[in-house]
């Protein structure tokens, strides 16, 4: 015969036998009322490694594990190696009918006749509806995984629970709901001596009187009842049954009532408020008497909400379907009226990490063309900047050396690239940016600032003139996204005749940096490069390229802008001609290392939410004097309130201090650490960071852990900017 | 395999691409009322002098059989795809911005080059 193991112990089992229906026969029975519909909290266990699954709702399977939940304790997490992503379906329809008994059926009939596509899920049948989110998305566990169902209207129908008895003893073992006895019995079970109180099933009668409590040691051996006139009497049996009412099976719409959700049948009904307890386990999922509950309406706390939250009742495992009619019983003794139900939430059963994951995906970091040269040429691989970028190629100052002292090449590609045509180009751009941009000549290029309408910056870049009416802009890496956004925004906030393109992910960017940065160039094609700040079309190995002269390294720099089906031979042709130049590539660790000797901010880490170009020392990337731009109001504004903070550069000996360190100024915090580094040039740490004034007055030093920084000018490096020029 | 695909971008204002006679045999997929990927050989002639028309080899694409697009796209993707054919539909699928043509025959499937590697380990 079949069998599985509970305990330790085999199980046989007859098929179509739910675990709970087999343990009962076979003689075991867990403690609490069991109601064998799904809605109580007393049968559930660890089933083949998951927890909280109720043995009443799960067929038997020959060779399945189940552990009984420790008493009192919880069951122990999933180790990790057995926890595995629930596979997702996600459907549309009109109409998601939750519940197929009577009133669901014909709503669902109804909704097909009218020609509506509709879904009906039904927990007997395998689809069990567990959460109603705003969409409307219904969220349901079936056979296949995990179903999302976006739909227009829920219809919920999903019938009425049985009231559990609170009362002494209520949590021994041998008590039944009507309807689970009758379940029982429709099984062939023997329940023995029957006692039953309040409606009992077909074929029984009830004892007279109120229940009072239940007696036995851990199994139930007597029920006891009150007569009107206070009298008790002890009923000896094996089984109690108690038929104390229903109450709406209703969570699902409660959580859903204000999405427009419709309940009908006896999920609608009414629910019995069943006689205030006055002893024993109200919320046996956390464990909440009635003392308790008594307890925290004498602190003050009377609303229905507030002593869920003072008592935990109604969060455990069965989400209210067992103390819910109790507490609005009690309640309503307490203060003299009833109160509604309280909130539900998503989700009304327990699910598993499996199937909370159902569907989710780790947010996606695009590569660049030239990713697989970086991790061929064994780079150290991080996500920077909103894209997976080359950290090192294992050997930083070599990296580092080869900018300073030679020629190296970058993959900067994932700077954000914009292209904006149109008559009304140069007015979108005029307005945006905080400089004066009609005055750029075509093939030349500046540095911007992006600020929002607070004044503060949100980003950089460059503006670099085509022609009268053609631009190409670029913007940070992490950035470009939000330029986009942002410059459309306004462009149709402002009606302008433009056309936009993000360039970001089609074209690739190699920057070629270092004092033989021309010579390899030459060697590649590249017979008049641009002058500083300018740009050019020009064939580089024979590829299409858009040269743009400019530094970020503070070396002698040219940008290769092309389409990224080129980057490959372009970065490999470079390398190639490079080779007797001891040409190697630099990763994003070398490069912060060059910029910020250089002193150049990386908006977002040097910068923060309320930099504004004055405070940044940039006051000379806004020109004033322009008749609008994006932030200008602002900007005149908080630049009449007194200089409070200032990012500055820091010197220190020693090796650089922690990124986030606390600058200290005579013994008080002063500030922090926005980008921090050892210069092998300057050979020295060198440091910006957010300095507040004293005074009016920036303190001339400062103290970062433990050490004397001197505030110092920026660039740290080669300040007349020559190599960058030559 | 999603492979490089290389065609036009083109920009320009929306009568501009409405009135547009695109070359024969070409696929146009229409990202925006102001936006064109095309795909295919030959010359474009738009009534836009401010047109942007550039190199795309941004996207990476590939072909897949119709039910098995569906199956896919069936525990991927929370819009509901379009029912009739042919038909252009894009948005999130697997948690990537994805383009998707359906004709009779198969379902084109279109994303960033950058995000292909991605969506390939997302993809059966």
């Amino acid at each position: 015969m079949a069998a599985f193991t509970f305990d330790g112990s085999s199980v046989p089992f007859d098929s179509g036998d739910s675990v709970l229906l087999a343990l009962r026969k076979a003689g075991t029975i867990p403690g609490g009322t069991l109601c064998f519909a799904g809605d109580c909290p007393h049968c559930v266990a660890t089933v083949d490694g998951v927890s909280y699954v109720r043995m009443c709702q799960v067929s038997c399977r020959d060779g399945m594990t189940v552990e009984p939940h420790p008493v009192g304790g919880a069951p122990p997490l999933p180790d990790g190696t057995t926890a595995h992503t629930a596979p997702l379906q996600i459907r549309h329809c009109d109409l998601v009918v939750i519940g197929q008994g009577e009133s669901g059926s014909a709503a669902a009939a109804e909704a097909i006749a009218r020609g509506r596509r509709v879904i009906t899920l039904d927990s007997k049948q395998g689809a069990d509806a567990i959460g109603i989110y705003a969409g409307l998305t219904v969220l349901a566990r079936s056979q296949y995984g995990l179903e999302r169902i976006h739909c227009d209207d829920v219809v919920v129908a999903t019938g009425a629970a049985e009231i559990q008895p609170v009362c002494t003893g209520s949590d021994l073992s041998g008590i039944y709901t009507a309807r689970a006895a009758e379940y029982l019995l429709a099984h062939g079970v023997d329940l023995g001596t029957v006692v039953a109180v309040g409606d009992p099933p077909p074929g029984h009668a009830s004892v007279s009187g109120q229940l009072v409590r239940f007696e036995g040691e851990g199994r139930v051996a007597a029920v006891v009842t009150r007569d009107w006139d206070g009298t008790e009497h002890t009923h000896p049996c094996d089984t109690a049954i108690v038929g104390l009412g229903l109450h709406p099976r209703d969570a699902l719409f409660r959580m859903a009532r204000d999405l427009g959700v419709t309940v009908v049948g006896d999920a609608a009904i009414d629910a019995t408020i069943p006689p205030p307890p006055q002893a024993g386990t109200i919320c046996p999922c956390a464990n909440v008497t009635a003392d308790d509950v008594k307890n925290v309406w004498d602190r003050g706390f009377h609303e229905m909400e507030l002593m869920k939250r003072a008592t935990l009742a109604g969060t455990g495992t069965c989400q209210g379907m067992a103390c819910l009619p109790h507490l609005r019983s009690l309640l309503a003794d307490l203060g003299g009226t009833v109160q509604p139900p309280f909130t539900a939430r998503p989700v009304t059963k327990q699910i598993t990490f499996g199937e909370i994951s159902a569907g989710a995906h780790l947010r996606a970091y695009p590569r660049t063309a030239l990713d697989g040269e970086h991790r061929r040429l064994g780079a150290e691989m991080d996500r920077i900047g909103g894209w997976w970028r080359p950290w090192t190629y294992g050997d930083t100052e070599g990296e580092y050396w080869a900018v300073r002292n030679g020629v190296s090449i970058g993959d900067v590609s994932t700077l954000g690239k914009m292209i904006v045509t149109g008559p009304d180009s140069a007015e979108l751009l005029e307005r945006l940016y905080p400089t004066r941009i009609a005055g750029i000549k075509p093939g030349r290029s500046k540095y911007v600032l992006i600020l929002d309408e607070r004044g503060y910056v949100l980003d950089d870049g460059l503006v670099c003139r085509d022609g009268e009416y053609e631009w190409f802009l670029t913007f940070t890496s992490s950035g470009a996204t939000f330029a986009e956004m942002w410059v459309r925004d306004w462009a149709e906030s402002w009606e302008l005749d433009v056309r936009i393109l993000n360039r970001t992910m089609s074209l690739g960017a190699i920057n070629v940096t270092g004092p033989h940065a021309k010579e390899l160039l030459e060697r590649v094609g590249l017979s008049d490069p641009p002058s500083y700040m300018g740009h050019a079309s020009a064939q580089i190995a024979g590829i299409d390229c858009r040269v743009f002269r400019l530094s970020f390294t503070g070396e002698l720099s040219f940008e290769l802008h092309h389409a990224i089906a080129d980057s490959v031979e372009l970065w490999r042709a470079l390398l190639d001609a490079g080779a007797d130049l001891d040409l190697r590539p630099h990763g994003i660790d070398a490069l912060l290392k060059l910029r910020l000797e250089k002193g150049h901010i990386l908006v977002g880490q040097d910068s923060d939410f309320d930099s504004t170009p004055r405070r940044l020392h940039h006051e000379w990337a806004v020109d004033l004097s322009k008749e609008f731009f994006v932030g200008k109001a602002a900007t005149i504004r908080t630049n009449k309130a007194p200089l409070n903070k200032q990012l500055v550069g820091l010197t220190m000996d020693g090796p650089a201090p922690h990124e986030g360190a606390v600058i200290w100024s005579d013994g008080d915090y002063n500030g922090y650490v926005t980008s921090s580094t050892w210069s092998p040039v300057t050979e020295q740490s060198v440091l910006l960071g957010w300095l507040h004034l004293r005074n009016g007055e920036l303190p001339t030093e400062a103290t970062i852990e433990e050490r004397r920084a001197i505030v110092s000018p920026v660039p740290f490096y080669d300040p007349d900017g020559g190599r960058a020029r030559a | 395999m999603l492979e490089r695909l290389e065609g036009l971008r083109i920009i320009a204002n929306a009568q501009a691409l409405d009135a547009a006679v695109w070359p024969n045999g070409s696929r146009v997929f229409r990202l925006a009322a102001d936006d064109v990927f095309l795909l295919g050989d030959g010359e474009v002639h738009l009534d836009d002098p401010h047109a942007i028309v550039e190199l795309e080899t941004g996207f990476s694409g590939m072909s897949m059989e119709p039910a098995a697009a569906l199956d896919w796209l069936e525990s991927t993707c929370e819009w509901e795809l379009p029912g009739q054919r042919p038909a252009f539909a894009q948005g999130a699928v697997a948690g990537l911005a994805v383009k998707l043509w359906f004709d009779e025959t198969e379902v084109f499937v279109m994303t960033a080059s950058a995000l292909a590697a991605e969506l390939e380990e997302r993809m059966p």
